[in-house]
């Protein structure tokens, strides 16, 4: 079942299209990335979606609904920090569970219970103030997170967290995608987009690739990069490596070669074997896996924080 | 009921949590019952003496349920825009008449109790007030004029300026000035004749002239507020901008694009 639909989206801010004809389709349960730099229309086209802004033109469904009508099972979790330091992380659910129509001990029941799906409920009584900043955003996850929450749109929610506590957050969505959820999340940061099992690449408005992130490495040819280090640097060493990297292009650096491949795991065992076999002792060898901002780079000829500056 | 009472008890433990606002709504205008009481009362023949201390008292919660209005009401609605909290609401089927009838029930009881906490403190230190029932109901009637001319100020602030500090500080701005310049904080009788007028057009210093002509005698004021055309006047300004406000919150309010 297609949890999320978008045909032909535009949308248009002082004569300028910041959605230019997207499209975009998630089945239901799937963690879905929409990666980009900033400006590139993915806050827009998630807050359409989200029936925050609305569009100029084209299609937008959630579970066949218009959002205007879906908004008692899309969970929006906006880029900035919207809860209340003044509160307590548990005030501050009891709000947005009174607003969804629970109170009492229903309510209490279950802000207990999506405190501890985020993994909070020691922090719960705790001026929001004193969080830490993945403990806030957590906190704000859980807003989204009520019972009959089909869809969370998640906006940038890494931005300015540690590695700890990132790894941490997406920890959470893992489980929160166990539950048949569909995720859709924003970023700009590839090695989260890595996490999602589908990523949508957006510039100036308009979808320019979408696929798994292995599939979209291999279709527009984004090679690992080997770097070798020998004993001493010959045109012996040179020779062999050329044999193995992508037209024969090897770079030298000061302590060695890179070479470049599409099957890099295959490769480095080849070349450690036949340097070993002319007689060259291989000192180092290490593969650096192409990512999702290098894929960006080939489509684009721009890297992402060039985009977003 | 459940989203109202959500907003509202949400921007009630806001306000009481949030230091600024409890020092320029409550802290403040008690400084200056304490001030006004003790020193502009020294050449006042003392039989006078618990009536302008009473005057004083009143003027100063009028002040304090503006700033409440006019700069805790725009803060929290700018502070919210700010903060992405009213692009989440607007993801939930939540109505922002809802959010707006929360959020100013909560202004309206944190008005209260500034107002009381003001109205305590000048009596505890001398202030003595006059009046019948019907004039105390009435005095009442005067300050819920001026809650909704403060709110309706407020509204327009925070809908309008996007920006918090510039929310807080436009209420802030116009609550001082207009104060100042209508006979709330100074005499009315030392103002020149323009603004004069002004003191009796203007919706809240005419309600606080009236308030102060009923509980604290018609000598303390150097006009009648309460003809029939000044009352009217005055309930009618008071209302069209509580109106004006609610209509632009309502329509721009919650618009994000």
């Amino acid at each position: 079942m297609v949890a999320i639909h978008v045909e032909n989206l535009v949308k248009t801010y002082d004569s300028r299209r910041v959605l230019d004809g997207v499209n975009l389709g998630v089945p239901e349960g799937e963690f879905y990335a929409l990666m980009g730099p900033n400006g590139s229309g993915k806050t827009t086209l998630a807050s359409i979606i989200a029936g925050v802004k609305k569009q100029d033109s084209g299609i937008v469904e959630v579970y066949g609904k218009k959002p205007a009508q879906t908004k008692e099972f899309i969970g929006y979790v906006p880029q900035e920090n919207f809860s209340s330091p003044k509160l307590s992380g548990k005030e501050n659910l009891m709000y947005f569970a009174n607003l969804l129509g629970y109170s009492g001990s229903k309510a209490n029941q279950l802000v207990a219970e999506v405190l501890k799906n985020v993994g909070l409920s020691e922090e719960a009584d705790k001026r929001v103030a004193k969080y830490s900043g993945g403990m806030r955003k957590k906190l704000e996850v859980a807003t989204a997170i009520f019972p009959g929450i089909k869809a969370l749109i998640l906006d940038e929610p890494t931005t300015g967290l540690d590695p700890a506590a990132r790894r941490s957050f997406f920890g959470m969505v893992q489980d929160i995608r166990g539950r048949k959820t569909s995720i859709i999340l924003i970023t700009h940061i590839g090695s989260d987009a890595e996490l999602a099992s589908r990523v949508g690449l957006i510039d100036n408005g308009k979808m320019i690739a979408e696929g798994t992130p292995d599939e979209l490495k291999r279709q527009h040819a984004v090679e690992d990069v080997i770097t070798v280090e020998t004993a001493a640097k010959t045109d012996s060493v040179l020779s062999v490596l050329k044999g193995y990297s992508i037209n024969g292009k090897v770079v030298e650096s000061e302590t060695g070669y890179k070479i470049y491949s599409r099957n890099g795991d295959r490769v480095m065992a080849d070349v450690v074997r036949n340097l070993d076999q002319a007689g060259h002792k291989v000192t180092r060898i290490e593969m650096a896996r192409p990512t999702l901002e290098d894929v960006f780079f080939r489509l684009t000829e721009r890297h992402l924080q060039e985009a977003i500056g | 009921m459940r989203q109202i009472s959500a907003a509202y008890i949400k921007t009630v433990k806001e306000l009481l949590r949030e230091r600024a606002a409890l020092f320029w709504t409550i802290a403040w205008p008690i400084i200056w019952v304490f001030i006004g009481s003790f020193s502009f009362t020294s050449s006042i023949p003392q039989g006078v003496v618990p009536y302008v201390k009473g005057s004083i008292a009143i003027s100063m919660m009028v002040f304090a349920l503006m700033i409440a209005g006019m700069s805790n009401l725009p803060a929290s609605i700018a502070g919210d825009r700010a903060n992405g909290l009213l692009a989440k609401l607007k993801s939930m089927p939540v109505k922002p008449y809802k959010d707006f009838t929360g959020r100013i029930s909560a202004v309206i009881t944190f008005s209260l109790l500034a107002a009381v906490l003001v109205i305590v403190i000048g009596t505890a230190i001398g202030a003595r007030f006059t009046g019948t029932g019907v004039e105390i109901a009435q005095a009442i009637g005067f300050v819920f004029l001026v809650i909704c001319a403060s709110a309706g100020v407020g509204l327009i602030a925070g809908t309008l300026i996007k920006n918090l500090q510039g929310a807080i500080m436009t209420g802030v701005g116009i609550a001082v000035i207009t104060s100042a310049i209508s006979g709330i904080l100074f005499p009315y009788e030392g103002l020149p004749v323009p603004l004069q007028t002004f003191a009796r057009v203007y919706p809240i210093s005419s309600a606080q002239a009236s308030i102060v002509h009923l509980l604290a005698g018609p000598n303390m004021i150097a006009y009648n507020p309460l003809t029939s055309s000044q009352i009217a006047l005055t309930i009618a300004l008071s209302f069209v901008l509580l109106i004006i406000g609610t209509i632009l919150y309502s329509r721009l309010g919650w618009k994000l694009d």
